[in-house]
């Protein structure tokens, strides 16, 4: 009896001590995302008080207004200086680019990922043991590599200056990894269910939408949420191709803001919290789907 | 005829080959050509403002790279950043994910929020680490000031060694939750049999992981630490963004090398040769890799 309690106590304190370092390890690894949201909630003259205040005193949503309204004298992206004018701020045109790019590469990206891997799964044609693994080779080079005889790609078709051109790179980058895990994904997905419908007179395109897409849902939006992340923080395309302020993406027209006669900081902060959202509210709703969707693709390779 | 007339079907063969052919043209198209004009754009003299006059120049690019002192300082620094990246994600990943694989109430919320840093775009990080690392109102050199661990300000950003520091530290927190998630999801697949076989052997906690959890990650472990290499040597985006490779070129690694070789000094010919080397180097590291474990792993046996 005695020794039962006792283990009963080193488990308990056990726990605590689990629970005590994961708290402390996690508001580390949070801290900056919180110092970022505590910063944009504040009012300008609470920024830079001393001592700096973690849970804000007076919150405030000015820093979110001058980002959407602009403001004074705030600094005006590509102009110079242009004192005493009410300039126009671009932030809500570079965030809806940003979700026009990421949602129409994500979705090429996936369609395409999905039919291709489809068809080398359940086809016999010369290359289709090899294309999965040269498409993974293609996933290990960066961007940095080939951006510039991209640049020439699009310029030869027309596109820069054009979200197509984006939609386009970041199908480029999100492309083989996409291609990667739903193959690992449709291997693992028994072959005799759809046989047995295929002779039982189904079409295959029948079969394809009814049984197949079903089961590889889980791997679907793995790559879903793989590409979204890629085409949502890019940065080096965007600077790259495009050139007109209003056609930016978030990444880099809020990098523009670093130019200004001071910087900002509350503005920038309100910026991040923005760009963080999306992928924030995205993140909670599939997290399940992310490591597991992770463990098959990235571990299995 | 049983079947009935299908003239304008196509037949399933057909269907298998039209679901890969969008892959293969866009593979080609936006990745293996350009990728191929990389590489052949490494042995010609070419200036972007001049079009039209390139001219072949044959090993000139190359021996130019080997000739240039910031070629070798920027190789060896991505080398510093790379290892010791590397090094730190592991380490921290495989002890966090341990410590998030324990059975405990809540430990998804945890777990969630360990991971989160993996999604929030670097352009955010960097935004966030410039306010945090600000050396008069940042919040970090305050709070070591207040609990009496410095002096006198850290010039974060700034001084060679310390932007090294905060680059890396950048990279540690964006990637370490890759690792958690790839060694967790291995962590879940080890049959809990091992573990109970052992307590009866009455092996201890640390016997437990040396022999038993130790030997199951090694496979993932071998993967993460490739691709991270990998992806860690050629990034552009962490370092470009937070320090846009200085102070002066303390920062450079060869992805900025190359890209400041392009665009600000006009020769793509040099920055291209210089992407050669970048995935030689890497192709070779990962090679050199798996052969010394395949070497390890044999010897065992």
């Amino acid at each position: 009896m005695n020794g039962f309690l006792q283990s009963n106590f080193i488990d308990h304190v056990r726990k605590a001590a689990l629970y005590l370092t994961l708290l402390v390890v996690t508001f580390f690894i949070c801290f900056p995302l919180l110092w970022a949201l505590s910063t944009s909630l504040k009012p300008t003259t609470e920024i830079f008080a001393t001592p700096p205040t973690l849970i804000p005193d007076n919150y405030s949503l000015e820093q979110y207004e001058s980002l959407i309204y602009g403001k004074d004298m705030y600094f005006v992206p590509g102009v110079k200086y242009r004192p005493k004018t009410s300039p126009p701020q671009y932030f809500l045109s570079w965030f809806m680019n940003s979700i026009i790019v990421t949602l129409g590469s994500t979705l090429i990206s996936v369609t395409v990922s999905t039919l291709a891997a489809y068809s080398l799964t359940r086809f016999r044609y010369w290359g289709r043991q090899f294309i999965p693994y040269f498409s993974l080779l293609g996933y290990m080079v960066p961007s940095i590599i080939f951006i510039f005889p991209l640049f020439l790609v699009m310029a030869n078709l027309g596109l820069t200056n054009n979200l197509w051109s984006l939609v386009l790179g970041y199908v480029s980058i999100t492309l083989p990894f996409c291609m990667w895990l739903m193959w690992a994904f449709f291997r693992g997905i028994p072959i005799e269910l759809e046989e047995a419908a295929l002779i039982d007179g189904a079409s295959r395109l029948r079969v394809f939408v009814e049984i197949v897409l079903p089961l590889a849902m889980p791997g679907i939006i793995a790559a879903f949420i793989f590409s979204t992340i890629v085409a949502w923080n890019d940065y080096l395309f965007a600077r790259i191709f495009m050139n007109s302020i209003q056609k930016l993406t978030l990444t880099v027209g809020v990098m523009h803001f670093f130019e200004g006669m001071h910087v900002n900081w509350g503005l920038m902060m309100a910026s991040a919290v923005m760009m963080t959202l999306p992928l924030a509210v995205l993140f909670m709703v599939v997290q399940r789907h992310l490591v597991a969707g992770f463990g098959a693709g990235a571990v299995k390779g | 005829m049983a079947q009935g007339p299908r003239p304008a079907r196509l037949s399933d063969r057909q269907i298998g080959i039209l679901f890969v052919v969008p892959f293969l043209v866009t593979s080609v198209v936006f990745m293996g050509y350009p990728v191929a004009q990389a590489i052949r754009m490494a042995f010609y003299s070419i200036n972007p403002l001049r079009p039209g006059q390139n001219t072949f120049v044959g090993l000139d690019n190359f021996y130019f790279l080997f000739d240039d002192a910031l070629f070798w300082q920027s190789f060896y620094q991505a080398t510093v950043w790379t290892l010791s990246s590397i090094f730190l994600q592991t380490v921290m990943g495989v002890s966090l994910a341990l410590l998030l694989h324990v059975p405990l109430r809540g430990i998804s919320v945890f777990r969630g929020l360990l991971l989160f840093p993996y999604i929030v775009p670097t352009v955010v990080i960097a935004l966030i680490w410039r306010w945090m690392f600000n050396p008069e109102i940042g919040i970090v050199n305050h709070s070591l000031m207040s609990f009496g661990l410095i002096e006198e300000n850290i010039y974060w950003l700034s001084t060679p060694t310390m932007a090294m520091v905060s680059t890396v530290m950048l990279n540690v927190w964006k990637y370490t939750p890759f690792v958690i998630i790839c060694v967790l999801a291995k962590l879940q697949t080890i049959p809990l049999e091992l573990y109970d076989a052992a307590k009866v052997d009455g092996a201890g906690t640390l016997r437990r992981f040396l022999d038993i959890t130790l030997p199951q990650l090694k496979e993932v472990l071998i993967v993460v630490v490739i691709f991270r290499t990998i992806w860690t040597f050629n990034k552009f985006e962490e370092i470009y963004l937070l320090t846009k490779g200085g102070p002066g070129t303390s920062t450079f690694n060869l992805a900025i090398y190359s890209f400041e070789q392009s665009i600000a000094n006009l020769r793509m010919g040099v920055g291209a040769a210089t992407a050669v080397v970048m995935m030689v180097v890497l192709f070779l590291g990962s090679v050199l890799y798996l052969r010394v474990f395949k070497f390890a792993e044999e010897e065992e046996v």
